[in-house]
C-alpha cells in the first residue's frame, strides 16, 4: 500500500512538474502539496489498485501499449474503408463476450482499449461476471476482437500481479 | 524536412477528422457514428500532436504535448463508453440490420 501510494506521488508530481510553467521553488512546493493532498484524499482507492510493476512487466505492458498503436492504426484504415466503400456503410453487430479476466483493473484497462480502437466501442460491462457488451462496426471486426491477442497480455500481467 | 513531416501529419490528421464529420451523416445510428467519431479523436489527434510535437521549440513543450496526448487518450474512450452506455439505458436501438452474437 506504502509503495503503491509512494508511486502514485512520484507520478502525480512528474505530471505536475510537465504542466507546469517554470520550476521554481513556488511551484515544486505547489506541486508536492497538490499530489500529497491527492494521495490522501483518494487514500480508500489504495486498496484496489494494482500493485507496482516490476521493471520487466513494465516493459511487456509498455510493448502491449506499442503493439496497440500499431492495432490502433490498422484499425482507423478499417473504419476508413467501411465508411468509404462498404454499401450498405456499415453491417454493425452486438457482441457478448465474456475473456478470461478476472481482475477489475485488467477488464477496465481490456475495456478502454476496445474503445480506443476505432470500430469496436464498450458499451458495458458487468462486473460481476466480467460479460462485456460490445457494438462493433463490421462482423468481422466483432469476431477479430473475440481472439485479440491483447486478451493474452492483459491475462499474463493480470497473473503476474494477483494479490 | 522535419517541416514537411509535419505538414503531412497536419494533412493525414485533417483527412481523419474530415472522414469521421462524413460518418455522421453516413453511419444509420449513434453507435455506429461513434465508430466515425474515434477515427479523429486517435488517429486524427494523433497526427496533429506528432505534428506539433516535430515543430516545437523545446523538449518541455514536447513533454507537455505527450501528457496531453495521453490524458487525452485515456478520458476519451471512458467518455465515449459512457455515451454508448447511457444510449443503452435511454432506449436508443441499434440500426436494424445490427445482429447479435454470444461469444
Amino acid at each position: 500500500m506504502r509503495q503503491r501510494s509512494l508511486a502514485l506521488f512520484v507520478l502525480l508530481l512528474l505530471f505536475w512538474m510537465v504542466i507546469s510553467a517554470e520550476w521554481d521553488l513556488q511551484h515544486i512546493v505547489a506541486g508536492i502539496l497538490v499530489a500529497l493532498v491527492s494521495i490522501w484524499f483518494w487514500y480508500d482507492l489504495g486498496s484496489r489498485q494494482p500493485h507496482v510493476l516490476p521493471a520487466r512487466k513494465m516493459l511487456r505492458l509498455g510493448y502491449s501499449l506499442v503493439l496497440l498503436v500499431g492495432w490502433v492504426i490498422q484499425a482507423n484504415i478499417a473504419v476508413a474503408k467501411t465508411l468509404l466503400f462498404s454499401r450498405p456503410p456499415a453491417k454493425p453487430m452486438l457482441l457478448m463476450m465474456q475473456p478470461n479476466l478476472n481482475s477489475n483493473w485488467g477488464r477496465v484497462l481490456f475495456a478502454t482499449c476496445i474503445t480506443i480502437t476505432p470500430g469496436t466501442v464498450t458499451i458495458d460491462v458487468d462486473p460481476e461476471t466480467g460479460r462485456f457488451i460490445v457494438h462493433a462496426l463490421t462482423q468481422e471486426t466483432g469476431i477479430d476482437l473475440l481472439y485479440w491477442r491483447l486478451i493474452d497480455e492483459i491475462v499474463q500481467l493480470e497473473t503476474k500481479m494477483e494479490r | 524536412m522535419i517541416k514537411w513531416i509535419a505538414y503531412s501529419c497536419f494533412f493525414g490528421s485533417f483527412l481523419a477528422f474530415g472522414l469521421g464529420a462524413l460518418g455522421l451523416f453516413r453511419f444509420p445510428d449513434p453507435y455506429t457514428r461513434m465508430h466515425a467519431v474515434g477515427m479523429g479523436d486517435t488517429l486524427g489527434m494523433g497526427l496533429l500532436g506528432f505534428g506539433l510535437f516535430l515543430l516545437s521549440p523545446s523538449w518541455i513543450l514536447r513533454l507537455k504535448l505527450v501528457a496531453v496526448l495521453l490524458l487525452f487518450w485515456t478520458i476519451n474512450p471512458t467518455m465515449t463508453h459512457m455515451v454508448a452506455k447511457a444510449s443503452l439505458i435511454q432506449g436508443i436501438k441499434p440500426a436494424a440490420e445490427t445482429s447479435l452474437k454470444e461469444g
